[in-house]
């Protein structure tokens, strides 16, 4: 029962940072508002100057942030539980950088015209090859040092492909862009952008959610957790769509913000007493704790938008990794 | 008879002596490395003296001389393609092609280099100044001259408060004070907010302030056709087609202020015919 308590407790208390920090990058921005404006048109219905910066520009921001965090949280916590690998991440093992580079063929290649969920679905098809390349190549040893270099592998090949594509889009700003898509940003971003990865986010998340209890019989191997009755095969797959479902949707509108899929689950599991399932959902609310402080980071520090969230993601991330490193030098040696 | 032979002589090998000199100090193959310097070439040089442009002279959205500028050799503005040509007078603009004119210059060719102008005195000091260089002061003179009758007699219509207007381009840059499209956009009688938010020069500011500023006029300035960038992304943002009161336009065309010379009388202008659209 104490466990149970402690769960919870941690539970609600992320639960509010999630909510604390998501009205904290409301509050932030170049602009100060007067929120009985903004009261006023969901009350009356009536626009203004406040309003339209809220609802356009500010809302959607911090949206973003929270789904996309979430989404790299949850994502990093159910690969580390699927390769059994402390530093399987989307970010190191080439999977955002896939999913990058499919959404760059779509964006600048004008494909994003041929149907709502182009773009989210290439970031899909981005991620689905590379992770059935990780598999391929790193396989289920859980070596972390041929995942590690397959992850170098992939994210090499992915990068440069993706400055080759850009080289090539008819767009004169397309190279310049490949910054985006490398450190990935929230900034300038609609309600449609919104819109068209919440069914994507929402259908990927649900699908590692419910493999749960597969990641925790995980733990104990393979041939163990299917003589519990799982059906291995089928619910890998399971959570390896899930996983590119929601990253591909989430890289394919604010690029490759790095290092939060890698941090949090770690962060967290000593919190849930290494229980992979539990560590889902308090992953997903952490990386959205972590994506929405460091949006807020990133409009107190620049005026005109320029820094790019994933530095901010990345400097608290890159120190961490040593860390990490310093930490298991004998165990991983 | 003899005698008058030989002055005649004389004098005629003289004078073609003279011309002989005068021809060596008046470039007669110029090259040109960057879009503006094409333009003032096809302006004031005499045709035969040009060597070669570079490709967007004849690009009729970039270039005002695009006409003019058929029939002329065309070239990157790379080294390899300017030394064969064997040029007298390289003419490139100071913020492009770097390395390529310190390199020419170290091979001793004469390269000028035109600046930026941000005014319509300095961009009477380049036209003087480049007529000069390409041995035709008088008929830079004479454009200059034109264009300063143009803009003394510019038909505007001025209003006792002037109308409020920000430029937003491509990734979110707008232009402030010290700039020439602050000239144009003040002659043409409106007040730039940029300048109030102490933009100097182009800044990126974000979508946010834009909304705030509420102006009058939003000059958008999207330069190619082709949006599918996130550069386009901010011209794109639908906040902006929600933006209350302000009326969306097209900044002025690229051949009218992507370089400084006369066409600047045709920019204003053009921003003036907004202006008096507006009226009610």
């Amino acid at each position: 029962m104490t466990v149970n308590h402690s769960y919870h407790g941690v539970l609600i208390g992320l639960l509010v940072a999630m909510i604390g920090s998501f009205f904290a990058d409301l509050l932030a921005g170049p602009v100060s508002l007067q929120w009985f404006n903004i009261w006023a048109a969901i009350i009356e219905n009536k626009a203004s100057l406040d309003s339209l910066i809220f609802f356009e520009i500010r809302l959607p921001r911090a949206i973003l942030a929270l789904l996309v965090g979430a989404t790299l949280g949850i994502s990093g916590a159910a690969l580390q539980g699927l390769l059994r690998n402390p530093l399987a991440e989307s970010g190191i093992i080439g999977v955002s950088n896939c999913a990058a580079l499919g959404a760059v063929l779509v964006f600048y290649f004008g494909f994003t015209q041929w149907a709502w969920f182009a773009l989210p679905l290439a970031g899909l098809l981005g991620a689905l090859v590379s992770v059935v390349l990780i598999f391929l190549l790193a396989g289920r040893s859980g070596s972390t040092v041929t995942l590690i270099l397959a992850g170098i592998a992939i994210n090499t090949i992915a990068g440069a492909l993706m400055a080759m594509a850009l080289n090539f889009a008819p767009n004169p700003y397309a190279m310049q862009e490949i910054v985006f898509w490398l450190l990935g940003s929230v900034a300038n971003r609609s309600v449609s952008d919104v819109l068209i990865i919440v069914p994507f986010i929402v259908f990927g998340g649900l699908l590692i959610l419910s493999c749960g209890r597969f990641l925790n019989a995980l733990t104990l191997g393979e041939e163990t957790a299917s003589s519990l009755g799982f059906n291995v095969q089928v619910l890998r797959w399971r959570l390896v769509v899930g996983v590119v479902a929601c990253v591909g949707a989430a890289v394919s509108v604010c690029g490759n913000i790095g290092f939060i899929g890698l941090v949090i689950p770690h962060l967290l599991r000593p919190l849930v007493r290494h229980d992979p399932q539990r560590l889902l959902s308090v992953s997903a609310m952490g990386g959205a704790v972590l994506l929405l402080l460091s949006d807020v980071a990133v409009q107190v520090l620049s005026s005109g938008g320029e820094l790019k969230l994933g530095v901010i993601t990345s400097l608290v991330g890159g120190p961490f990794f040593l860390y990490l490193i310093l930490k298991n030098r004998n165990v991983w040696g | 008879m003899r005698a008058i032979i030989l002055i005649k002589w004389a004098l005629v090998s003289l004078l073609s002596l003279m011309s002989c000199f005068a021809q060596a100090s008046v470039p007669q193959r110029i090259v040109s490395l960057s879009l503006c310097t094409d333009q003032l070439l096809l302006m004031l040089a005499p045709r035969q003296h040009i060597v070669s442009l570079t490709r967007g002279a004849v690009d009729p959205d970039l270039s005002y001389m695009a006409a003019e500028a058929n029939g002329f050799l065309l070239t990157g503005g790379n080294i390899e393609e300017v030394l064969p040509l064997n040029p007298d007078l390289i003419v490139g603009s100071a913020f492009a092609s770097r390395d390529a004119v310190h390199f020419l210059r170290q091979l001793g060719y004469p390269v000028k280099l035109i600046g930026l102008p941000v005014s319509i005195a300095e961009i009477r000091d380049l036209l003087l100044a480049f007529g000069e260089w390409v041995g035709s002061l008088e008929r830079a003179e004479q454009v200059v001259r034109k264009m300063d009758w143009q803009l003394a007699n510019l038909n505007l219509q001025q209003d006792r408060v002037k109308k409020t207007a920000l430029i937003y381009s491509s990734n979110g840059y707008t232009i402030g004070s010290g700039t020439l499209e602050n000239v144009m956009l003040n002659a043409a009688g409106f007040h730039n907010l940029a300048v109030d938010m102490g933009v100097v020069g182009f800044e990126q500011i974000t979508l946010e302030r834009v909304v705030a500023a509420q102006p009058a006029f939003l000059f958008i300035e999207n330069h190619i056709d082709n949006s599918d960038s996130l550069a386009s992304q901010y011209v794109n943002h639908p906040v902006l087609d929600k933006m209350l009161l302000s009326k969306q336009r097209e900044f002025i065309p690229s051949r009218l202020r992507a370089c400084a010379g006369p066409m600047v009388v045709e920019a204003i202008n053009y921003l003036s015919e907004n202006h008096h659209d507006s009226k009610p």
